[in-house]
This record gives structure tokens, sequence and C-alpha cells, in this order.
């Protein structure tokens, strides 16, 4: 039975948000302080930050707790519980008084996450949030390249600050094909063998690809210039013998999973499945409609390849 | 200490020995922030006249008026010394009212030149239109001054107790004779404030982002400034390559405390990048993160700008400020120990200061709620009482004419309203219409085109304004608005063109119509002709419903032709 919880098979980080539930904040801080990689650090921040009502207990810990730990939580769950109230509807559905608690959502955030980078300026997962704020705060595109400039000169090649920054250069967020491309191109070729850093270059394709139509979406997958970069970034990650990836392996596998998929290549997708499990991963299986019934379908036609 | 205290007919002075040239100064303690809006320039324009005394027609620039202080400074031999600083307190005695109209024009002159500083809207929308905010306005009093408002001024502000004398030179001239009325010495005007709360943002209409804290003054506060813009200029020039000017200022303010102005422009397209840059710098000062090799730096800067023989006479102008405002002179040598002794804590210090009290102008666009920068107030707290009248072009706006202040009024809208007692100026334009900038600097327009105010309720209002209402020379007349133009003052050409194009394209047409139409009646007249000739049946037209037809066809051809030219003829004026 496919499950999209991202804890995955890490008992670990369900004891986390186990942790968050009780209010224990001994035990998160226990547990942050055994973390020693940043993408692990966010990837277990946002678990937190997924965790419902937790805002009051963050902000009261935010309070008396010295150091920027409960602070960043805080910020990141204060993004979260601002999407909440805008509840993932359409812009046009969405009441005033909805976006206003939305955008004042957001704007605390980014006032705690502020203080945390000046304090803190390598802190990764502060600066990811900031890069998501600056989309939500229409901050503008330079300024999203800022921040992720900012936080790379002390955490370089951090693919989650990538996939922001990807969405930030989508069509959609005022960026362009061309720009989000490039920049896809450019994390993927200076980043190091064996990491996520190719991540960025798949998603900047799922991006442009299911932007269009049915059929444009089957000739884009069909274009040897798309497949090619595609193996390429496999071969500098996941095929890579120094691939190490912590808490997104598995996103690095179902991404190269559904990349195969509409590629056609079943055959090349089936490596990753069998990587996957039962684990999804990454919304963008969500774009061809429910996430479970298009992981199914793309694992049953790999597995008989 | 390298300069002293001593008197000179009475007045303050301070004198620095040195072997060079001669430099001397007689500094008042009067400057913009003494002035009202209505009055603004009066300074300036006393100043002016003061120049033109007797014997000191080669002295125009040596003047300046500046915020709390306005200084007659000179170099040269002390013969030189002597008689300019004796004219100018002869001068301030018996002004040169004969140049009055001539220095009004000057200053006119001088004022259409002037290029406005980009840091220029911080004072307007921290202190309003008065006090230190009047440094924001043109000298919008100078068409209405007059000689005795003049002498008032001059009596009042440029006394004895007022003023201090700084010289630097060889001695004390024995034959200076500072004639100078006796007053007192004037205090420097308490701060006004049209902001709510700080730290605030405001919009302003370029890409640049501008910057202002106020902290209290001291070595601190003038290092940090040099601090932020260490900062500022590394981050957002050299790091980011986004600006190409990056810098700060520290100017004391005269009662104790000093501003740190900051600024930094925006390569095209880049000011998000720019503002976030700049929010970003602000928020390290706060955590004070400030490297101690950056401290050092500017310390060393700070201290080689101390040295030398030349720094004592240099800060003489600044010595007589500070005598005049009440402030402790402090010897070169204690400053420079207590820069030496600057800690990064010392500096931190002063950065909340500063942050707190901080003023941000965003680029044209954006907004600093996000980076904890409340709204500036751009309307008032409470409308005015009185009578609406709806605006003939926009009808849900109102104009609130009420017996203590005026309004503007609009359906979901803040309201702004300008109290009577609460109005810094009103522009009269011959024409009917006012424009009034209340302290807080918000702005009413009153255009009689536009609203349905009756004249004795103008009438009514310029009276209770009558104290700050400065005439204007008429406007031209595409700026008056009219309540049928969607744009009062839009290009006036492209209209006429329009009009013009229009009249010719008639002109013609008729022409066309006029001479067709006469054709036509020939075909009809030759076809009639034809059908009246039945004497030869073999090439006659027979006469039947078809001929008659076209005959009749014709003749209302050219009929309709000609009704049209005519009416193209008399319409080709109309618009």
């Amino acid at each position: 039975m496919i499950d999209f919880d991202p804890a995955g098979p890490h008992e670990e980080l369900r004891e986390l948000r186990r942790a968050v539930t009780r209010q224990d904040w001994p035990a998160i801080a226990g547990f942050f302080g055994r973390i020693s990689d940043p993408s692990d650090h966010e990837f277990a921040a946002r678990l937190v930050a997924d965790v419902a009502g937790s805002e009051g207990f963050l902000g009261e810990v935010a309070e008396r707790e010295p150091g920027t730990l409960a602070r960043t939580l805080l910020g990141t769950r204060l993004i979260s519980a601002g999407w909440d109230v805008r509840t993932a509807a359409r812009a046009k559905n969405v009441s005033r008084s909805q976006f206003e608690a939305f955008h004042e959502h957001l704007r605390r955030a980014e006032r705690v996450l502020i203080e945390v980078t000046a304090e803190e300026p390598a802190n990764a997962t502060a600066w990811v949030a900031r890069i998501k704020l600056n989309r939500g705060l229409q901050l503008g595109q330079n300024e999203a390249r800022r921040r992720y400039d900012r936080l790379s000169r002390h955490v370089p090649h951090l693919y989650i600050a990538q996939a922001n920054v990807v969405q930030q250069f989508c069509p959609k967020w005022s960026g362009s094909a061309e720009k989000v491309h490039a920049f896809g191109l450019e994390c993927m070729r200076s980043g190091p063998d064996g990491s996520l850093a190719s991540l960025a270059l798949l998603e900047a394709h799922f991006e442009l690809a299911f932007d269009l139509g049915r059929a444009e979406r089957e000739q884009y997958w069909r274009r040897p210039d798309v497949r090619a970069e595609i193996e390429e970034a496999a071969n500098r990650s996941v095929r890579h013998p120094a691939f190490r990836a912590g808490y997104r392996a598995l996103t690095a596998h179902n991404h190269f999973a559904l990349a195969f998929s509409q590629l056609g290549d079943h055959a090349a997708a089936r490596p990753h499945f069998m990587a996957i499990g039962n684990h999804g991963s990454g919304f963008f299986w969500g774009y061809l409609g429910d996430e479970v019934a298009a992981f199914n379908a793309a694992r049953a036609k790999a597995i008989k390849a | 200490m390298s300069f002293i205290q001593t008197e000179v007919d009475g007045v303050s002075t301070l004198f620095a020995e040195q072997s060079g040239p001669m430099i001397a100064g007689l500094t008042f303690r009067v400057g913009q922030a003494d002035e009202t809006l209505a009055g603004r320039g009066i300074t300036h324009l006393l100043e002016h006249l003061v120049l033109h005394g007797h014997g000191l027609t080669d002295y125009h620039y040596n003047g300046a008026t500046g915020v709390v202080i306005t200084m007659f400074h000179l170099q040269g031999g002390e013969d030189d010394i002597v008689a300019f600083l004796n004219g100018v307190c002869d001068s301030l005695r018996d002004l040169p009212m004969h140049r009055l109209e001539t220095e009004r024009q000057v200053l006119r002159a001088e004022e259409g030149g002037r290029r406005g500083g980009p840091a220029d809207l911080l004072a307007l929308w921290r202190y309003g239109a008065r006090g230190y905010g009047l440094t924001a306005y043109e000298e919008l009093g100078v068409p209405r001054l007059t000689g005795e408002d003049l002498q008032r001024w001059a009596q009042f502000w440029f006394n004895r107790q007022n003023a201090v004398l700084w010289l630097a030179g060889e001695r004390i001239p024995p034959a200076l004779k500072l004639a100078l009325p006796e007053g007192a010495r004037r205090p420097v005007p308490e701060p006004t404030s049209a902001l709510r709360g700080t730290p605030a943002f405001f919009r302003g209409n370029g890409s640049h982002v501008a910057y202002e804290g106020i902290v209290r003054r001291s070595v601190a506060g003038s290092a940090l400034s040099g601090l932020l813009e260490r900062e500022l200029y590394r981050s957002l020039r050299q790091e980011d390559g986004n600006s190409y000017t990056a810098a700060a200022t520290y100017e004391p303010r005269g009662d104790g405390y000093a501003s740190i102005t900051a600024l930094a422009d925006a390569v095209p397209d880049k000011e998000d990048a720019v503002l976030g840059g700049f929010v970003d710098v602000l928020a390290k000062l706060r955590a004070g993160r400030i490297d101690p090799a950056d401290l050092q730096a500017v310390k060393a800067k700070a201290d080689d700008a101390m040295r030398g023989p030349m720094v004592d006479v240099g800060r003489l102008p600044s010595l007589a400020m500070d005598l005049l405002t009440g402030f402790p002179l402090w010897p070169t040598e204690d400053i420079r120990a207590e820069m030496q002794a600057l800690t990064v804590a010392d500096v931190h210090a002063a950065a909340l200061d500063m942050l707190a009290t901080g003023l941000l102008q965003v680029p044209s666009g954006h907004d600093a709620l996000w980076a904890g920068f409340e709204a500036a107030p751009v309307a008032s707290e409470r409308q005015v009482e009185g009578q609406r009248y709806p605006n003939r072009r926009e009808g849900k706006l109102k104009l609130v004419v009420g017996p203590h202040g005026v309004g503007l009024e609009q359906d979901g809208c803040p309201p702004v309203a300008i109290g009577f007692h609460e109005c810094a100026i009103s522009l009269a334009y011959p024409d009917g219409g006012r424009q009034l900038i209340g302290h807080d600097s918000l702005t009413i327009r009153i255009e009689p085109t536009l609203y349905a105010v009756p004249p004795h309720e103008l009438a009514r209002i310029d009276a209770a304004l009558a104290a700050v209402t400065v005439p204007q020379p008429p406007r031209d007349p595409r700026q008056i608005p009219r309540p049928d133009a969607p744009a009062p003052a839009g290009a006036p050409a492209p209209a006429s063109a329009a009009g013009s194009g229009g009249r010719t394209g008639r002109l013609v047409g008729a022409v066309i119509a006029l001479v067709l139409s006469v054709v036509v009646l020939c075909c009809g007249g030759l076809w009639t002709l034809v059908l009246n000739d039945q004497s030869d049946p073999d090439s006659s037209v027979p006469i039947d419903a078809y001929s008659i037809g076209i005959n009749v066809f014709i003749y209302a051809l050219a009929v309709g032709l000609g009704v049209f030219g005519a009416v193209l003829l008399r319409r080709r004026n109309r618009k």
C-alpha cells in the first residue's frame, strides 16, 4: 500500500512528530542536536511544521529558549499554518479575510526568520523557508536569487533551496521557461557528484512539462535533449557510486521513477520503484491527478517492463 | 585645548590660533527648522539681503542657511574679514530693502535649479510640514514675505546673544565691531512627528532605498554610521552587484540627537534585491554581529580625519553650532580617545536606538510590512464635520467643508482632513483653486471647477487661512481641472491634432460631395434632354417608368450629395 507520509521508513521521524504533539521540547531539541546534515535538518523541520496547531507551543518555546532552533521551527510552522488558512484553494475562491490571515502568518514567519538568519547566516533551514516565503509574500525574482546566494555562501548546492528557486523561476510565479531551465542546468552541472543537486533539473522539466496540454506534454518528453538531460541527472546522482542523500534518498528515487515513467522508459524506472518500496514522496505525482493512483499506474508498468 | 573661548563685543567667540590665512565666521542659532511652511525661505532671503548690504556686493557666496544655524563666513586678509563681519552686522540692523524684489527673484531662480536629494522625503514623513520637516519643502513663503517680516526675523534671531563668532588666525582683529541688537539665545525647536510609531516605512516613487534612524549624539553614533555604510557597500554593491551607490551619513540635529541617514540605489530592475539586502544589513546590526575588524577600520578612518594641524580650524564652524545649541565643547584629543575606546557593544547599543526609530523609504510597488515596519500614516485620524460636495468627475470622492476645516472623503478609504488650525499653508491660485498642506504634510486641493462649493464658503475658508495663504502666479489653463475631461493636466497636443485633422477631412469631404452633386445634376439634366427629344423614333429613348425612374434617381442622388456636402461644411468646425 503506497504511503506518502514524509516520515517514510524512519521511525525516529515518527517519534519526532509524536514529541511535537505531546509538546516535549527536550526530545525535539535532542533530535535536532544529533542532525548534522543541513538537508536532513530541513526535512525534519518540515515534518515538525506539518503538525497542525503546533504554532502555539513553538511560540512559547521560542519566547523562553535561547538559540535559534525554536524560532526556526516556529517560522517554518507559521508558513504551513498560513497555507492551512488559505486552504490550498484556487486564488479566486479564497475569501478576503483568509488572504489577510494567510499574509499575516507569512509576514510573522518572515520577521522571525529575518532575525534567525541575521544571527546565524549558515542556518539552511531558515534560509530555505525564507526562499519559500519570498514567493508567498511576492518579494521578487532577484530577491529569491539573493536569498539563495546568501545561503550558498555557507551551504552550497542545497537541493531543497534549489527546488524553491525553481518554483520562483517558473512562469506561474513570474519567471520564465528559459530561466527555470537554465537554473536547473546550473544546479546540476555545478553540483558535486553523488549529490541531490541534479533534482532541481528534474523539477524544472516537471514544471515545464506539466504546464503543457496533454499532447504537447507527450511531445516534450519525447525530445532527445530532455531525455539526455535526465540521463545525465541520473548518472550524476542516484546512479553514482558516491550517492548519499539521507532522508531525501526517497525523494530522489520518486523523482526518477516519475521522470522515466513520463519518458516511457519503464525499464529505467524499475530500479527506482524497487528502491521506493511503498514510500512515495514529492508532490509531483499529484500533477498527474490522484497521487496514489498515478504512482500505482506507473509502478505497474515498471514492474512489467 | 587648541581653541579658546572668549568674547568680542559681547558675542561669544571661539578662537584658534594659527599662522595660515585668516578664516572667520559669524553663526546665528536660526535655520529652516525655525520657519513655518507659509514663511519658508525667510532665513535664506534674509541671508541674501544681508550679503547685499553696504560694500558687501562681492560676497554672494559667503552665507549659508542650514537647518538650525545660519552662517556668514570669509577667508582672507584681516582687513577684508573685519570689513565683512562689521558689514554683516550693519546690514542686519539696516536691511537693504531696495534689494528685496531682486533677491526674491534670485531665490526663485535658485530654487528652480535646485535638485532635490534622494533622501529628502525622509524628513517630510518623519516630522511633517513643520520644524525639521521643512527642509524637504521648497521656499514656498518667499512670494509673500514683506519688509516687516524680514525686520522682525532679523530682530528676533540675529541678536548678540544668539550669535557666535569663530575665527582662526594670528589674532582677534581689534577693529571688529559686531554691532548686533540685544536679544536672547534661542533654543532649537522641539522635534515634531507625523508618524504614529516606528520602525515605519513609506513608498517612494523611485527605485532606491533610503533609511533614517535617530541616535543620541555620540562617538558611537558616528562610528555606527561608518559601519552601516561599510556593510551596505559590501553587501549591496560588492557582493550582490545590485547597487552602485551605498552610503550613510551622520548629522547632529542640534538637540543632543543625531540623524543617521543611509541610501542605496538600484541597478535597473534589481530594486527587490536591494530592498531585501538592505533589510538583512539592518537585521545583522540588530543581532549585534559587528566584525571587530570593520569597527577598527571605521575607527582608523575617523582618527585620520582628526589628525593634523588644520583639524581644529576645520572644527570651528561645528563647535560654534555646539556652543549655540548648548552642547559641550569637546577638545579634539578627547574625541579621538573616546573613539579609540569604542567597543562593539557600544556600537550595538547605538544601533538598537537607530533601529527603534527607523524610517524606511521603499521603492514604488513594494512594502516593508514583512520586515517588521508599520506603514507610515497616509490619512488622518478622523474626518472634519461639514457639508459634503461630490467631485464632478468622480462622484464617489467628496470634499467636506466645515466650520473648522476641510477634508476629502471616499467610501472605503481612510479620511484626509485638515483643520484650519493645523493648516501649514494655503497656496492660492488666481482662478480660485487652493492647495492646502496640513502640519502632518497631507494635502487637499480645493478646485471650484470640480466641487460646487458656494462662493461665500470659499471666502470663509480663505479668511480662516489668511495667515498662511501664499498667492501663486496664474495657472496654465490646462492645469485647471475640468469636470468633463478625463485628465486635467494631460498632454494638450494630441487633442488639438485630432481636431484639426477632423476639420480638414470634413472640408475635403464637403468639397468632393458638392462637386459630385453638381456633376450628377448635369447628368440628370442631360438625361432629361435626351428623354425630351422624341424627334427620332429610332434613336430616342422610350419614356416609360424605367427611364423616368432613372431620371428621378439621378436628381435624387444629386440632391443627396449636395445636402451631404452642405452638412459636412457646417460640421467641419465642430469637435
